[in-house]
């Protein structure tokens, strides 16, 4: 029982920073089942009956749990487990808060994750599309949320530094919007009838988008962009614009989603408007990314963590170019209903979102273990496999959802043009395995990083560069 | 730390702007949008199979792939939804993407038998398609799905089909002033055109079997279709003059006269349009050695091999026991 001990030990620790790491080390568990539940819901798009007869492994509960195990499981603990490195580091602290009440949230996240996506693949689900985790669920990822809140707001009140970074504002932020957004978006707390359960359904699925993966993604990226090149961030003025216009024109867009359902046109236009003005906080943070990167491009031949970050700004750029684009009434008109749709999602969760915890992973496990990243050479085809199979996804379903979009836009009858998509499919499949194939490195990566005992000590850099 | 009183008051001031766009766009609809039930609103009776079936629905991700609202844009679907459609939709299925058709007039469009056979192996009445098999259902939750897809949208008024536009009604009277198109002469003249131009795709019964066909991806159509009895004169003679976009059917008007063009209209309208034999296998494409056997003799002789039933080959006995027991 001398393991089990020892894992009670790490997991309820109250070492400085434990919380950080057990959080990152965790999400990866889940990333690499989530990215797996998703290919096999991407093979099932090419071979419908490769599974068959099996209920908890159909496309309608494969989908939400996939869904529901990247955003749940992996960026939200990957996000949380950056946020408690960034945080005490930004406000010279030694550790967070409280360690220990931090990782006892994390057993928590762990379970609820774990419990929670195994009863949606057994058919206990709200249905809800991205809120489909079961109601006492719900009050534990609230209660979850909150005391991670807790924990945030105490560590920057009690921190040295009064002087607040930006990304303190952002991730702040990130921890006072969620919950609210979850609170009303999750219909447990409030309920609604009819057509108006959809439209909170909506300020839920893009709120998780913009209130907590932006918010926080764009304040982890604030964080690293100075750290990896060792410039000062480009306009600390021009972040703080876009973190209040991210509050602003992020919260009422929702309805773009059913921009075409009979709701109200009022609420429509309030929709299409702001998410046409959403290219303010993006265009600051892409002037900042790309002003702070200036002069700085050649870094990223030796310094890994900082391709993934580049990568992460380049698709940022896309996908805040795609999403006002979309959700404008002519455009949304042709494209809405088509797979375009699910491109742009992996676009902005795998490729932006993701790489962001994946660029941060790499330069916070070696600070909190005071370990070297075990393999540069995995690191690498994490990188590739991972850029490639993302690209090859966003191609093939943006070529799908164009297909789609012409024969539903020409009324002509589905049997005529459906098996059109089937090559665009299967490389979405193939692109899927390659993603996961690089997640599988990454976790055996991090696992031998941070369990080995005789790992190579961390070097002593500020930029990072030598930590994988 | 004492906190300096002007950054209270500018974050007291932000924070309402945030929570009064919040309540406004999400809070606010539910109690100032509240549409009157129209007639077309699915009614579910608490227990009852549909609200059963509704369940199934959700809990198995139907709404992943099919939405349940049609649009402006959306031609054939019939007519347009509206707010007051959804007041007993709760939770909604409006669904955000259509990997497979809309749902929103599912209602009353098939039998029964055709639901219960096409969940359990979609691929057996709709090849190609890629919808899961459902066969993991037993027979009372079938039961349930079927009676609740039944329910969808069944009080709305029945879909308008694809209807020829007004510039081609305009001209199609000019030409029905020189063609009786229901007559026999006129028909047997369209039969000519017909061989010479269309039989190579549509087969020479206009079953869309012509030995061409063998080479498209999107097959021709097959006139044998009872769909094809919702047709009006003027919708034949526009659908051949203005060709199929997306498909190899060419823009007839290019080559052939307005004539012509009515002439094989009247052909058209005399194909039997009474059952849909469906085109299986690479046999029954038209080749010329078939061609001493009419139409009814190749139908008789599929008959004599079970060809023709495609619910008896593969419905298990159990779903024949429950469809004979709902009726």
């Amino acid at each position: 029982m001398a393991w089990l001990n020892r894992l009670t030990a790490e997991v309820f620790s109250n070492e400085p920073f434990s919380a950080s790491r057990n959080f990152l080390v965790s999400a990866i568990f889940w990333l690499v089942i989530g990215v797996t539940l998703g290919t096999l819901a991407g093979a099932l798009m090419v071979w419908p009956d490769l599974i068959t007869g099996i209920g908890n492994l159909s496309f309608g509960r494969l989908r939400p749990a996939h869904v529901n195990m990247v955003t749940l499981g992996w960026l939200s603990m990957g996000y949380v487990g950056c946020y408690f490195y960034i945080l005490p580091v930004l406000v010279r602290r030694k550790g967070i808060w409280n360690e220990r009440f931090a990782n006892i949230t994390m057993v928590a996240w762990n379970l609820v994750v774990g419990i929670g996506i195994f009863c949606i693949t057994n058919g206990f689900t709200e249905a809800r599309e991205y809120a489909e985790l079961g109601w006492c669920f719900d009050i534990l990822v609230l209660a979850a949320l909150l005391a991670l809140g807790v924990n945030g707001y105490m560590t920057v009140l009690t921190g040295e530094e009064k002087k607040w970074y930006v990304s303190i504002w952002y991730i702040l932020g990130s921890l006072f919007w969620f919950p609210l957004v979850y609170v009303i978006g999750n219909r447990v707390f409030v309920s609604f009838e009819g057509l108006n359960d959809s439209i909170a359904n909506w300020f839920y699925g893009h709120n998780i988008l913009g209130m907590w993966f932006t918010v926080g993604g764009v304040g982890i990226l604030y964080y690293l962009l100075p750290r990896f090149t060792g410039a000062p961030l480009y306009s600390h003025t021009l972040s703080m614009i876009g973190f209040w216009t991210i509050g602003m024109f992020y919260a009422p867009t929702g309805t773009h989603h059913i921009l075409q359902s009979p709701v109200p046109e009022w609420l429509k236009a309030i929709a299409v408007i702001s998410s046409v003005f959403l290219l303010v906080p993006v265009l600051t943070v892409l002037t900042n990314f790309f002003m702070t990167m200036r002069h700085k491009w050649y870094l990223a031949a030796d310094h890994i963590p900082l391709r993934f970050v580049i990568s992460a700004g380049i698709a940022y750029l896309l996908t805040c170019i795609q999403g006002p684009f979309q959700a404008t009434r002519s455009i949304n008109w042709y494209l809405h209903f088509s797979n375009w749709v699910v491109g742009h999602a992996h676009l902005a969760l795998l490729a932006t979102f993701s790489f962001i915890v994946f660029a941060a992973t790499y330069y916070i496990i070696p600070k909190v273990t005071g370990k070297k990243i075990y393999s540069k050479k995995l690191a690498v085809l994490h990188f590739w496999l991972t850029l490639i199979g993302w690209m090859l996804m966003l191609i093939s379903l943006t070529i799908a959802g164009l297909i789609q979009a012409a024969g539903w836009h020409f009324s002509i009858a589905m049997d005529q043009w459906a098996f059109e998509q089937e090559p665009y499919m299967l490389v979405r499949f193939l692109s899927g395995v390659m993603i996961t194939l690089g997640q599988v490195f990454f976790l055996f990566n991090i696992y031998k990083t941070v369990f080995s005992k005789d790992a190579e000590p961390a070097p002593h850099s500020p930029t990072g560069i030598d930590f994988v | 730390m004492r906190p300096n009183i002007n950054y209270l008051i500018a974050a007291g001031f932000v924070a309402l702007i945030f929570l009064t766009i919040i309540y406004v766009t999400a809070i606010l609809p539910a109690s100032t949008f509240q549409p009157e039930a129209t007639r077309a609103a699915n009614v579910y009776v608490e227990g009852s199979p549909q609200f059963k079936g509704r369940e199934i629905y959700r809990r198995e991700g139907c709404f992943y792939c099919h939405t349940q609202f049609s649009r402006y844009q959306d031609r054939e679907m019939g007519e347009l939804v509206k707010a007051g459609d959804y007041v007993n939709e709760t939770p909604h299925v409006l669904g955000t993407e259509r990997t497979g058709p809309d749902l929103s007039n599912i209602g009353g469009k098939y039998p029964d038998a055709f639901h219960w056979t096409h969940h359990m192996n979609p691929r057996v009445v709709k090849p190609g398609s890629i919808m899961p098999a459902f066969s993991y259902l037993n027979d009372q939750e079938m039961s349930y799905l079927v009676a609740y897809l039944q329910e969808v949208g069944k009080r709305r008024k029945p879909p308008a089909w694809v209807a020829a536009p007004q510039e081609y009604r305009d001209r199609y009277h000019l030409v029905a002033e020189s063609v009786d198109v229901n007559s026999s002469a006129a028909a047997n003249a369209g039969r000519g055109i017909y061989m010479q131009n269309c039989a190579q795709c549509h087969g020479i019964q206009g079953r869309g079997n012509g030995p061409v066909s063998i080479s498209m991806q999107k097959k021709p159509a097959n006139f044998t279709r009872p769909f094809y009895r919702s047709y009006d004169d003027a919708t034949w003679f526009w659908r051949v003059a203005e060709g199929v976009p997306g498909t190899r059917m060419p823009r007839w008007y290019k080559t052939l006269g307005d004539e012509s063009m009515a002439y094989v209209a009247a052909y058209l309208k005399t194909l039997p349009q009474d059952a849909e034999t469906p085109v299986a296998n690479m046999d029954d494409i038209d080749r010329a050695d078939k061609m001493d056997m009419n139409y009814w003799q190749i139908e008789a002789a599929k008959n004599s091999l079970g060809q023709n039933d495609p619910f008896q080959a593969y419905a298990p006995t159990t779903f024949k026991a429950a469809v004979g027991g709902a009726h």
